[in-house]
């Protein structure tokens, strides 16, 4: 695993406002990603997971500080700017898969691909390649209404990583889906991680997850409370 | 491109109501401009081949008083240089005369047409129309009058009519001219005023041998009033040709009345068919809202993945011209349908009381239709742009959700 780091955030805060009430999310956080790390954002409900991801996925902005990715300062970004970074950097898996329900498997897997402008032999290529390494190549035809829960988490996961961004970021991948098939997910995406060395970040509240990360990162009323590298673990699995 | 399609199929039954709301304005566009084209052609024809030809040469000046117009004495002169001129399918020598018929106690003012019949047989509907006796033959002693006349007068066939023809130059001449025959006329007025005689007895209404009031003529290539350009080159080439003294009118000088059709009919038809462009357009822009809405999450979801603002406002774009292209397209094609079928069989008869107001509006009782390939793409793309316009609200609104709310937008 490299120590470069992809992502970087500096007293980084989100204050949600509304005319009367004024709610923080996030109260400062620091965190560094690197290059190749497998890591989870862990903590109750309202801790702030799903705000830290926003932002670090260019979705939303912070009240305060500052977020890098691989250097590039975020908040200079105009809102085309970021979508295109969005595009050409990051990778989503969100909580309710949200799989266009017009594509199939396979458009929706080579979607981001085309948004790109890849050409399309070559987007049909790479998104059979990963739907084969996923081992739901034979739904590449379905449409997405047609295949099980979990089935269209791992498309949303073969959509995520097929352009190779430069960090995937998960919001509650296995929220709705049973202890099994969240299992099998997340050592997917563990497995792409190390083979294709992508990095992830994803939130999660299922402890039963946390033992197969590589590092843990706990929110507690916005702010991170641990930081823990679970080289152990990954000195076990290796 | 395909993903739009998709999604309109998925709304199918709205998708088909929004196609059907787009085919409305089309279909009627295409079947009043078949209606607008046919009824202008019909007033053309009969404008043309009734009264005035494609154009006329007369002597140069003002009418005289009484309505007559100025006398040409050598028109075989005139004739000579209209032979030459390219571009001229038919022309003939004609001599029109005020002047009054009479049946006993019974008088009508009048307008006589003195005619070469062998010349004006081959382009004045005339002599088709003739319901009792027969047409004119050169030389005969004869008049021919429409139905309208002959019951103002109550002349039948057989009767001699006393006609006082007047020329401000010539002073008067009067004939007992027997009636050969009498027409139905397309337009009450006509029949009621205009009459026919060979072009020697006219001439000794006029009291002026081998005189003509004009040489009427038809150009080449004429098939309507869109062909009017072609009138036009060939009165440049007899303007340039033609000594002083004379000059060159085409169907639209000599007829006034002809352009109200394109002043006044054919704008308040535009205004008509604009609302229900709009109509159309409101729809396409309803349909693309609602879906707009009940996609926020998907869409919100493709800007979340990085598509640009331009890009989802072109898949909504995209939606609303494939509704609009095939609502269209099949409204083109069931007007174009509609009106090559009501031609093929002559044209729609007109039934009862609405014969006789096409007739006292000086029209054929029989609605003919023609519309031209380039009239159907032009309404067909004229609503693929209405709904262009009406999707541009829902686009941009689309283009401008932020990604996490939209995310968060329940079905």
């Amino acid at each position: 695993m490299s120590t470069n780091p992809v992502m970087r955030t500096e007293k980084l805060v989100k204050t949600y406002k509304t005319a009367s009430v004024e709610t923080p999310a996030l109260r400062g956080v620091d965190l560094e990603l690197c290059r190749g790390e497998f890591t989870a954002v862990a903590g109750p409900s309202g801790s702030g997971k799903s705000t830290l991801l926003h932002l670090l996925g260019g979705l939303d902005r912070p009240t305060a500080g500052e977020i890098y990715l691989d250097g590039v300062l975020l908040s200079s970004l105009s809102r085309d700017a970021l979508s295109r970074l969005r595009l050409d950097r990051i990778g989503f898996v969100f909580q309710a898969y949200n799989l266009i329900p017009v594509l199939t498997v396979l458009e929706n897997t080579a979607f981001v691909l085309e948004l790109r402008g890849v050409a399309l032999r070559e987007r049909i290529a790479r998104a059979r390649k990963i739907l084969g390494e996923l081992g739901i190549e034979k739904y590449a035809n379905q449409f997405p209404n047609r295949i099980s829960g979990g089935e269209q988490q791992r498309v949303a996961v073969a959509r995520a990583v097929v352009a190779e961004p430069a960090i995937v970021l998960a919001d509650e991948p296995t929220a709705n889906l049973d202890s099994k098939t969240s299992l099998e997910l997340i050592d997917l995406m563990r497995h792409l991680n190390s083979e294709h060395a992508a990095t992830f970040l994803f939130a999660t509240h299922d402890a039963r997850l946390l033992d197969r990360v590589s590092r843990l990162v706990t929110l507690e009323d916005g702010r991170i409370v641990r930081d823990e590298h679970r080289v152990k673990l990954a000195a076990a699995r290796a | 491109m395909k993903q739009a399609w998709r999604h309109l199929w998925r709304s199918r039954r709205r998708s088909l109501l929004t196609v059907f709301a787009v085919l409305i304005p089309v279909f009627i566009l295409v079947l009043e401009l078949g209606i607008l084209n046919g009824e202008n052609k019909s007033l053309f024809e009969n404008t043309v081949k009734f009264e005035t030809g494609h154009l006329q040469i007369q002597r140069a000046g003002d009418r005289p008083e009484g309505g007559a117009l100025p006398l040409i004495d050598d028109p075989e002169r005139i004739l000579a240089i209209v032979d030459h001129t390219p571009g001229i399918a038919w022309r003939t020598v004609r001599l029109d005369l005020p002047a009054l018929a009479s049946n006993g106690s019974r008088s009508q003012g009048i307008l006589i047409q003195g005619v070469v019949p062998e010349e004006i047989g081959q382009v004045s509907p005339i002599g088709k129309l003739i319901a009792e006796g027969t047409y004119l033959r050169t030389g005969e002693k004869g008049v021919v009058i429409g139905k309208e006349l002959s019951s103002l007068l109550a002349a039948k066939v057989g009767d001699d009519l006393v006609l006082i023809g007047a020329h401000p130059d010539t002073g008067m001449g009067a004939a007992d001219v027997p009636v050969v025959g009498v027409y139905t006329a397309p337009d009450p007025t006509l029949g009621r005023t205009m009459i026919q005689v060979d072009l020697g007895l006219a001439q000794t209404l006029a009291r002026r041998p081998g005189a003509a009031t004009s040489i009427v003529a038809f150009a080449s290539g004429v098939a309507g009033p869109w062909d009017a350009p072609k009138i036009d080159r060939v009165v440049k080439e007899l303007r340039a040709q033609l000594p002083s003294g004379y000059k060159v009118l085409d169907f639209r000088e000599l007829a006034p009345d002809l352009k109200t059709f394109e002043t006044v009919v054919r704008p308040i038809h535009v205004l008509f068919m604009a609302i229900f462009f709009i109509l159309g357009g409101l729809v396409v822009l309803n349909t693309l809202f609602l879906s707009v809405i009940e996609r926020t999450r998907e869409l919100g979801v493709v800007l979340a993945l990085g598509a640009s603002r331009r890009r989802v406002m072109r898949m909504v774009l995209t939606e609303a011209f494939l509704l609009a292209l095939v609502g269209a397209g099949i409204g083109a094609l069931l007007g174009a349908g509609l009106v090559g079928l009501a031609e093929s069989g002559g044209g729609l008869k007109l039934p009862g009381v609405y014969s006789d107001f096409a007739r006292v509006m000086g029209m054929e009782p029989v609605l003919h239709m023609r519309v031209t390939l380039s009239e159907l793409v032009v309404s067909g793309l004229a609503m693929v742009g209405v709904a262009l316009l009406a999707a541009w609200v829902p686009a941009r609104r689309a283009a401008a959700l932020e990604p996490v709310e939209a995310m968060r937008h329940v079905d």
